[in-house]
């Protein structure tokens, strides 16, 4: 190769080259990092490589897009026409990549495949047309991944072949190196720096020309500039795809640094276990040297400065400067204090500048394009972009480069898509190890240094971890500390045996064996090693640990309390999955494992102990078991609570069901002269009175309907829950000496004073009935009713059933019992949601059977305002279309309004849009009732863990407290409080009387059996739509046998 | 002037050295900020975190002893903030140090004990994070010299500063991350198989009991209770000038007197003087360094009392043993006298003598170990104990050292001049040979007995000394790091000396790694001048006119270098493998 000697040989081969940037052949890219290579990008390139000799296209490698996501990911380029982009991309289909790269229509027909296109791009200092085309597919930066992204250090990456430095000089690289050293003085360079605002992107955000200035003030003969390329973060991975797509901006960064410093040698360091990365530098570094852009003379200047590779072994603490330059020089990679400063003695006792790759990479950027330019990105006191690499439970996952300033949720929600659907994020681990956890609630943060430590976090070298919630808070910064704690250096004693003090007490957390006490000193020792560590590594190691307990708290006291990780990661806290996620901890794998013994009347025994309505909920629960099964890692969930319902029926129909009621009956606890009051006779108010009943007080259920059920009875369907098995079910409770006052609503026919004075507690457990208004026009026309109350009605054939066009709104599950009721009636219902099918939130079974059963459904449709006819009846409502917003909180496209609108004709309306709790069934005014907190939803504000109210002796549980939730998670609620309402009335925790241990076997098999789930028998349609039969018959004894067989046991340990 | 600045210490303007340290600067303003793994004469490590202070808009706390004192800072050193993060450093030291401080060597002297008690701990704040292992596992005890106990180590890397930065052995370091962290010999085979030279300056700054002297009370302890056996004892110069200090006396206060009526009350049947060894050394190698001079022999000649010191250039710098002195050291010397010569005058069988020795030094251990040393045929000394090991049987045998009537040593080898005083103090040597080769040579006394040339604690001294016309240069190096940088000049073949002394530790052997813990430059200072006014008060002050040496030669050995010389005083060296 010839020696590039002065800037008219530059721009020669620039010119030169950019038949290799803008190819005159067809061309197609595979994406080459270490993420495509491990998706398969390499067998991908074999397969096309392989076929296309004589095709006249070109294949050839580029870096990483950034979109792993999306990985294996190809480019496909026809002359004169816009680059398609194509991800996931199968070797299979490398012979229609290849005619798609040799045909306008195979490219055509390609297209619709594609993920994006790229007409135009922004290289170093100037915009590369490549062609036009393929209109229906979008451009790059329309797509939510790329959407709001700006491209400064990744301006090259999965463009240009890092393997080929001409490629980097037709994209206008090394120029930036020719001015400088050509044309500029050094303070010239460290100005330019200066008035660009650049920061240290290592994590510390020292302003960079400062550092600069610095060394350059140092009178030495020799000096040295180094990369720290030490990347060590769990789950950051910015330098290696940085350095691997585009090695030469960093040469060329380092190199203009040099000048600017003084600098006559260099050296990358940059840890072993990215060989790729240090293949393609190592490379890259021998071709600058071979066209005279590193060693002696460069462009004909007195400039000498060569460059060369140091491989660390791979310590996190290596990336802490003073570390680094220990590691470097052969010494273990402690830290030692400073001063000195490297710029006053570093490596080797010289004067030395250490920058991170991304900080180096900018630097040609600025020097091409001026300090402005790159002030015009990002914020006042954060110029410029960052990248950082967004993984974790978010839906894309992949390198992002934002302007600083960027709000996180924008990058979580926007370019990560959220969580996925049914997933919440909870938590974003930024800044790695030394990072901090910023809670879903203060996602609007924007990101930059400053605004970040504002709330615990860091910027860090840009790790960026989504969480959702299977992720325990408490583990993760376990897991963060025990990174830390092995990647201490050992030197200074707080972090070397702080640290490890920090895990142990960790560990006892996540092992439920900690105290309160150890929190406090949990924190205390966060405090004081973050104050007094030597280095930076210790200086942040409690930063997730800090953040956790000030954003999560009560997270560390569940395990602690409660001994829960509700998160279910915690293993040590729970038997199985499957009992952890039940609001109710049934022994799910013991009651699987006696009916697989047969031991049918102690496996209902088993199951009832823990819930006094398993016929009930085994029919109509959301079974939150099935949703973390082990075996759905193998196929499907086991069906557990389609056993559940199976042991109550199939005991019930022997006969054997009173038995077991008398023999809970026989063990109740001796009475304790306590006398409770529950007020509402629903799932919680059941629950509760239950337990309390069977610890020996006297309980009297009040409850404004005139039979007991609440929602189980007025709110569900007889098709989904026949009133006999509630019925039937609602005997073991009055077998157990509970009281029940019906037809009293508290507050009117009973003072809730009065109440309080005659009993020794309460419990509210009234639930959350209360329909929430449309808040539209029309909203109160005759017609139109709300759903819950309409349903409770209907329920109890207290209204006349509809005819004609009933149109329901909402998509929860009141508004599709509602239509699945009315339209049972005879009417045409048609169900308007304004979201998606998938975004509906009703049990999915429930949808299915509506649409079985004929239901129509208009999605994407918000309702503006219900229309009347003129005699002032409903008569249409009036709809906004909408589309697909950016990702909210929830996980899903947020609807935005698209500003069509369209009507739907109807004879009736119901519009189940929600309830909420109306305490006011208390008597609001109520002397007592007032001083009833409550939050914004109305929901009664308790005690996390003693469930109490903020009134002496009432607690409370149920949708009452969370709002509306599921029967079994309300239930769950309830049994705490009853426990806790024990605990506080004998001041003993007495829960360990009520339990009794039954005899199975615990064997895992290590060759689970039986395929997919088993599937109860259900009514065919038209055996169903016209009445209230119920739908589903349930398992019989061969299935549920069957389906219990499907248990992998992970209960045993 | 040097540049002042005035900063605020709790409250009080104080005004101190730019460039000084916050310890320094708080020490000005009266008040000691604890430290532990700060050693003056080494760079500042750093580590341990004792030292915190609080020091207004910092974000985080200032380690005292690297923090430089600036105009107009504000520090606290008693906010709460710095306070409870000074004790817990200490706290979480002590975690996984083990509880034994009952039985453990450095009992009442352990830094960590010291700091537990300043910060005020009264409780096991935190549980053991790794596991005690069994004695056998954590103890090193395969050298002769020291021993290391692993669990008692608090990584504050004095050890490792001294043996590297300051004698350059680099036997130990630190290994392992995290948690793991260790300090240990290379690829931990144990101290023995090391490059350890056994110089014990580690177990000099060592805090805690990690790093001792391997203790030897206990057999000295069970000869002296054996009826049939004749224990004589010898104590090396700088003794006299250190016990007192470990018992509880003043830096550098002179003991001889008490010295010796202790020793006879602990029951030694002899209580002799290396000393005068010391001057027998100088009869012999002043004679060598003649005789080389005079036959072209190889130049310079290098002292070799310091056993540390051969262990040295035995093994780092091979190549350059011809350059030794072929002279036992004084102690051995003393050993292969008692137990030939003195043994038949007194009549004693030396099957049944020991001769017991009193040595600042931890590597003259393993010196009555090598081989050449057993003269008579039995070993020229049985045991080598440290001054610390000295005044630990007298404490226990409960001597009032402090009131004790001074007396005598036995005679004849009790009997010794001023020069081999010196001998305890880096330069002693060359200016007791200077004083006795000029003579010998020119046959008259050097103008000035004291030669201040080789005098104070600069680490390489020159002189040139006028032997008649014929300049001779000498140089005085102690401390291996300074021993290291003659050895490279006559690596390299340009060393102009013809006579070296080295000395393995900072001070020579008033400085000893047996001496008194917590030596510093200040005690060293004080020691030496404490050995030259006894060599001031001395009525003889040059070895050859010892009358007792004058005696052996009549009697025993005849002339210096002579046959019987040659076989019992003299030695060979031999490149160590490790």
């Amino acid at each position: 190769m010839t020696r590039i000697t002065n800037d008219r040989e530059l721009a020669a081969l620039r010119l030169s080259a950019q038949s290799l940037l803008v190819p005159r052949t067809p061309v197609i890219a595979v994406g080459l990092g270490t993420c495509g290579m491990g998706s398969g990008a390499q067998e991908l390139y074999d397969a096309i490589a392989e076929k296309i000799d004589g095709t006249g296209v070109r294949l050839k490698k580029t870096g990483c897009f950034g979109f792993c996501a999306e990985e294996p990911f190809i480019s496909i380029y026809r002359p004169g026409k816009s680059i398609l982009l194509i991800g996931s991309a199968n070797k299979k289909d490398a012979a229609a990549f290849i005619r798609a790269a040799q045909t306008d229509a195979a490219a055509d027909k390609l297209s619709a495949k594609a993920f994006a296109r790229i007409d135009e791009w922004d290289f170093i200092s100037s915009r590369v047309r490549f062609g036009e085309g393929y209109p229906s597919v979008p451009l790059w930066d329309e797509t939510p991944f790329f959407k709001g992204q700006k491209k400064i250090v990744l301006r090259d990456a999965g463009l240009i072949d890092p393997e080929n430095i001409e490629e980097y000089i037709a994209a206008g690289g090394y120029a930036a190196l020719q001015k400088t050293v050509t044309g500029m003085q050094g303070a010239q360079v460290i100005a330019e720096i200066l008035a660009s605002g650049l920061r240290g992107r290592g994590g510390a955000g020292f302003p960079t020309g400062k550092k600069w200035e610095l060394m350059r003030k140092q009178e030495s003969a020799e000096k040295w500039v180094i990369c720290n390329a030490d990347e060590g973060d769990p789950g950051a991975y910015m330098n290696r795809n940085e350095i691997e797509s585009d090695p030469h901006m960093l040469i060329e960064g380092m190199a203009i640094g040099a000048y600017a410093m003084g600098a006559q040698a260099g050296f990358v360091y940059v840890r072993a276990e990215y060989p790729l990365a240090v293949a393609r530098l190592s490379l890259a570094i021998d071709q600058a040297r071979e066209r005279g852009l590193l060693g002696k003379g460069i462009f004909g200047t007195d400039f000498s400065f060569d460059l060369s590779i140091v491989q660390g072994a791979g310590a996190f603490v290596c990336g802490e400067e003073t570390a680094l330059i220990a590691s470097a020089e052969g010494r273990a990679g402690r830290a030692s204090p400073r001063p000195p400063f490297p710029a006053q003695s570093g490596y080797r006792g010289m004067p030395t500048t250490i920058n991170n790759v991304e900080t180096w990479a900018n630097v040609p950027w600025i020097l091409a394009r001026g300090a402005a330019a790159f002030i015009a990105a990002g914020t006042e006191r954060g110029a410029g972009t960052k990248v950082f690499s967004l993984v974790g439970k978010a839906r894309n996952t992949g390198l992002v480069e934002l302007p600083l300033g960027t709000r996180l949720d924008g990058i979580v929600y926007g370019m990560g898509g959220g969580a996925g659907p049914n997933k919440r994020v909870r938590a974003v681990q930024t800044g790695g190890p030394s990072g901090g956890c910023v809670p879903a609630s203060k996602l609007d943060v924007n990101v930059d240094y400053e605004s970040l430590a504002a709330i615990g976090a860091i910027m860090g070298s840009g790790g960026m971890v989504v969480m959702d919630g299977d992720t325990c808070m408490v583990d993760v910064a376990r897991y963060f500390t025990s990174f830390t704690a092995a990647e201490s250096c050992g030197k200074c004693a707080p972090c070397r045996e702080g640290l490890a003090q920090m895990l142990r007490i960790l560990e006892t957390v996540t092992k439920g064996t900690a105290t309160e006490a150890d929190l406090d000193e949990l924190e205390a020792l966060a405090v004081s090693i973050k104050d007094s560590a030597l280095c930076g590594l210790g200086q942040t190691a409690a930063n997730p640990v800090l953040t956790t307990l000030r954003y999560f708290r009560d997270e560390y006291l569940a395990h602690i309390r409660e001994k829960r990780c509700e998160a279910g990661v915690c293993e040590d806290l729970f038997p199985a999955l499957c009992v952890n996620s039940c609001p109710m901890h049934l022994n799910i794998p013991g009651y699987l494992q006696l009916l697989k013994e047969e031991k049918i009347e102690e496996a209902y025994e088993l199951t009832l102990r823990g819930n006094p309505l398993p016929g009930t909920l085994g029919r109509i629960c959301h079974f939150h078991c099935q949703m973390r099964c082990r075996r759905e890692t193998i196929d499907e969930p086991v069906s557990q609570g389609e056993i559940h319902r199976y042991l109550a029926d199939a005991v019930h129909k022997m006969g054997r069901q009173k038995a077991v009621w008398a023999r809970l009956a026989s063990e109740k606890l001796p009475p304790t002269g306590k006398k409770i009051a529950i007020v509402g006779a629903g799932p919680a108010g059941l629950a509760a009175s239950y337990f309390l009943a069977r610890l020996g007080h006297e309980v009297t259920v009040y409850d404004s309907h005139a039979k007991a059920g609440g929602v189980l009875r007025y709110g569900i369907p007889a098709y989904r829950l026949p009133r006999e098995t509630l019925d039937n079910e609602l005997g073991l409770f009055t077998k157990l000496g509970v009281r029940f006052v019906l037809s009293t609503r508290i507050g009117t026919d009973l003072s809730f004073d009065a109440l309080r004075s005659s009993h020794d507690a309460a419990l509210i457990a009234v639930g959350a009935e209360a329909d929430k208004p449309l808040g539209i026009p029309g909203e109160f026309l005759p017609g139109v009713f709300p759903g819950y109350a309409y349903l409770e009605a209907f329920n109890e054939k207290k209204v006349k059933p509809p005819s004609g066009r009933v149109l329901v709104i909402g998509g929860g599950n009141v508004a599709i019992d509602a239509a699945r009721s009315i339209l049972r009636s005879g009417a045409a219902v048609t169900v308007a949601y304004r979201r998606t099918r998938e975004d509906l939130p009703a049990n999915e079974a429930e949808i299915k059977g509506a649409e079985e059963e004929g239901v129509a459904f208009v999605f994407m449709a918000a309702p503006e305002e219900i229309l009347a006819d003129s005699s002032g009846n409903a008569r249409a409502v009036r709809f906004v279309r909408m589309k697909a917003g950016s990702i909210d909180a929830t996980g899903r496209p947020s609807p935005v309004p698209s500003g069509q609108h369209f009507e739907i004709a109807c004879e009736a309306v119901v519009s189940a849009v929600g309830e909420r709790v109306d305490s006011s069934s208390l008597g609001k005014a109520g002397p007592g009732v007032a001083e009833l907190a409550a939050d914004r939803n109305g929901n009664i504000r308790i005690d996390r863990f003693d469930c109490r109210t903020s009134i002496e002796g009432v607690w409370a549980a149920g949708d009452a407290v969370s709002g509306p939730a599921t029967a079994a998670e309300a239930m769950g609620r309830a049994i705490r409080a009853a426990f806790a309402m024990d605990r506080a009335l004998m001041g003993a925790d007495r829960s360990i009387a009520l339990v009794k241990n039954f005899a199975y076997a615990n064997v895992a098999s290590a060759d689970p059996v039986g395929g997919r789930k088993h599937r109860s028998r259900r009514l065919a349609v038209d055996d169903r739509r016209n009445n209230f039969h119920e739908i589903a018959a349930g398992y019989s004894g061969e299935q549920a046998l069957a389906e219990a067989e499907r248990c992998l046991r992970c209960d045993v340990k | 002037m040097e540049k002042q600045v005035t900063l605020k210490i709790d409250g009080r303007e104080v005004t101190v050295r730019e460039g000084s340290n916050l310890v320094d600067a708080c020490a000005a303003a009266g008040i000691k900020v604890p430290t532990l793994c700060l050693l003056p004469e080494v760079a500042a490590n750093a580590s341990c975190g004792v030292c915190v202070v609080e020091v207004a808009g910092a974000r985080s706390l200032a380690r005292a002893c690297v923090q430089k004192a600036a105009e107009g800072m504000v520090v606290s050193t008693s906010s709460e903030r710095a306070a409870s993060a000074r004790r817990t450093a200490v706290e979480l030291m002590l975690a996984n140090h083990p509880d034994d401080c009952l039985s453990c060597t450095r009992n009442g002297t352990c830094e960590l004990q010291a700091l537990a008690e300043l910060m005020g701990v009264r409780r096991r704040r935190f549980p053991r994070t790794r596991k005690l292992r069994e004695a056998a596992d954590r103890i090193d005890a395969t050298s002769a010299m020291l021993e290391r106990d692993e669990d008692k180590c608090v990584l504050c890397g004095r050890c490792v500063a001294v043996c590297r930065d300051v004698q350059t052995v680099s036997a130990i370091d630190f290994v392992g991350r995290g948690s793991h962290s260790r300090v240990a010999p290379f690829m931990d085979r144990g101290i023995e198989s090391s490059v350890c030279v056994g110089c014990g300056q580690c177990t000099l700054v060592c805090p805690t009991g990690a790093l001792t002297e391997k203790d030897e009370t206990e057999k000295v302890f069970s000869l002296l209770r054996d009826p049939l056996r004749t224990v004589v004892v010898q104590t090396a110069p700088a003794i006299r000038a250190s016990l007192g200090e470990a018992l509880g006396m003043p830096t550098g206060a002179l003991v001889t007197g008490k010295m010796v009526a202790a020793l006879r009350r602990l029951g030694f049947d002899r209580v002799f003087d290396t000393q005068f060894t010391a001057d027998l050394t100088i009869m012999e190698e002043g004679s060598e360094l003649l005789e080389r001079i005079a036959e072209k022999g190889t130049l310079p000649l290098i002292t070799s009392c310091s056993p540390a010191w051969i262990g040295f250039i035995e093994t780092f710098y091979p190549s350059l043993l011809p350059h030794l002195s072929s002279c036992k050291s004084p102690q051995q010397m003393f050993g292969a006298v008692a137990k030939t010569w003195w043994a038949k005058k007194a009549g004693i069988d030396p099957a049944t003598l020991s001769v017991i020795s009193i040595m600042p030094c931890t590597a003259k251990k393993r010196e009555t170990k090598r081989p050449g040393m057993a003269s008579s045929g039995f070993a020229d000394v049985d045991y080598a104990l440290t001054t610390r090991e000295l005044a630990r049987m007298i404490r226990r045998a409960g001597i009032d050292f402090a009131r004790l009537e001074e007396e005598a040593f036995d005679d004849p080898l009790g009997a010794s001049t001023g020069a081999a005083t010196i001998f305890g103090t880096t330069g002693g040597v060359m200016e007791a040979a200077l004083r006795t080769a000029y003579e010998i040579a020119l046959g008259k006394s050097l103008p000035s007995l004291e030669l201040e040339a080789v005098r104070g604690m600069a680490g390489v001294k020159e002189a040139t000394i006028d032997f008649g016309g014929t300049p001779i240069r000498v140089a005085v190096a102690h401390g291996l790091g300074n021993a290291r940088k003659v050895l490279d000049g006559m690596a390299a073949g340009n060393s102009p000396y013809a006579f070296v002394e080295v000395m393995s530790c900072p001070g020579g052997c008033i400085g000893g790694g047996g001496q008194p813990l917590l030596t510093d430059a200040a005690d060293r200072k004080t020691r030496q001048e404490a050995v030259y006014k006894e060599d001031r008060l001395l009525p003889l002050r040059k070895s050859h006119e010892n009358p007792a040496v004058a005696t052996l030669y009549k009697e025993f050995l005849i002339k210096p270098l002579g046959e019987r010389s040659k076989e019992l005083l003299h030695t060979e060296y031999a490149a160590r493998k490790v």
